[in-house]
């Protein structure tokens, strides 16, 4: 199941190497590299901002609701991923707030940035 | 206005190309940098296990001997910090120059459509120079801000010049990248 080669070099890169994927997608994996497992949290999160932000931009969900809606699933997700497909212990990695602040606010970045332009592409000039 | 934004975006990848390619140059491939990093890494990780090991215990030789490190790292941090410092301010400069021509580019320009009703606080950024009471409208240096944010932290990460957690829990706000160069 799980390769346990520990590529401490790809990890201090923050690259998400084949086997990383394979482990990621494969559910309760072992991660001992912990700071492998958060990488696969921000390069997570970073998608999720960046697939929220088009569909947000195409329905288009428009003021506070689209904002909340992202934090709303956007942490629900990454709960779901760790604790029901990874099942993994989240005091190992300083309890669930750590998890959730991992790669937020660049995900929020990234989320904003693709609603804004995606809205404005199809729905900006009409207003 | 779309073509705007997508300039935007664009502009925002080329400058943090840039600026990661001369951080490169006079940062990150010289020797003494690349030393200070893999001790401080190293530093730190030791750090945090022997804290997770001994943290509660009230022996007074584990304290002193993680007090002695602390102290070791924290040297380390500064010293690093101080490499980093000069090109860090060229970079700096240079980039308040280009965000300066472009902000003069884009003046009175509405580059895109805010989907939000942006809060009081934000709107003097998001609605810098703009005419009109219209908040949604989103001026140059909001969406360059946020793509910035986004885009220049991605590409650290990516290229591996982001600092690793370890080092920036231990080190704090000190080693901490500046997320942006929008000073």
């Amino acid at each position: 199941m799980a390769t346990k080669n520990k590529s401490i070099d790809s990890t201090n890169k923050g690259k998400l190497t084949e086997s990383v994927w394979k482990k990621a997608f494969t559910a309760n994996t072992e991660w001992p590299d912990k700071e492998e497992f958060l990488d696969v949290i921000y390069w997570m999160r970073q998608a999720i901002g960046i697939v929220l932000g088009l569909c947000w931009g195409l329905l288009p969900l428009k003021g506070f609701l689209g904002l909340l809606l992202f934090v709303v699933v956007n942490a629900a997700v990454i709960y779901f991923y760790v604790n029901n497909f990874q099942n993994v212990d989240e005091e190992e990695y300083g309890g669930m707030w750590e998890i959730t602040k991992e790669g937020f606010v660049t995900s929020f970045a990234g989320f904003l940035v693709t609603w804004i332009i995606v809205y404005t592409g199809l729905h900006g000039d009409t207003l | 206005m779309w073509s705007d934004s997508l300039l935007i975006v664009f502009i925002s990848v080329c400058t943090a190309f840039l600026g990661e390619g001369l951080t490169w140059i006079l940062v990150y491939r010289t020797e003494k940098y690349q030393k200070l990093k893999v001790e401080v890494e190293r530093q730190s990780k030791k750090l945090e296990k022997r804290k997770e090991a001994h943290g509660d215990s009230l022996d007074k030789q584990h304290k002193k001997k993680i007090e002695r490190e602390e102290e070791r790292l924290k040297n380390n941090n500064r010293d690093l910090s101080l490499v980093k410092m000069k090109s860090m301010f060229a970079i700096g400069f240079a980039f308040t120059a280009l965000l300066s021509m472009f902000n003069s580019i884009f003046d009175g320009r509405v580059v895109a459509k805010l989907p939000f009703y942006p809060i009081s606080w934000i709107q003097g950024l998001s609605h810098r120079n703009l005419p009109g009471d219209d908040y949604t409208d989103c001026s140059f240096i909001f969406l360059y801000i946020l793509c910035t944010m986004s885009i220049r932290q991605n590409i650290q990460k990516l290229l591996g010049f982001a600092p690793s957690r370890a080092a920036s829990k231990q080190g704090g706000a000190l080693f901490a990248a500046p997320p942006a160069q929008f000073k």
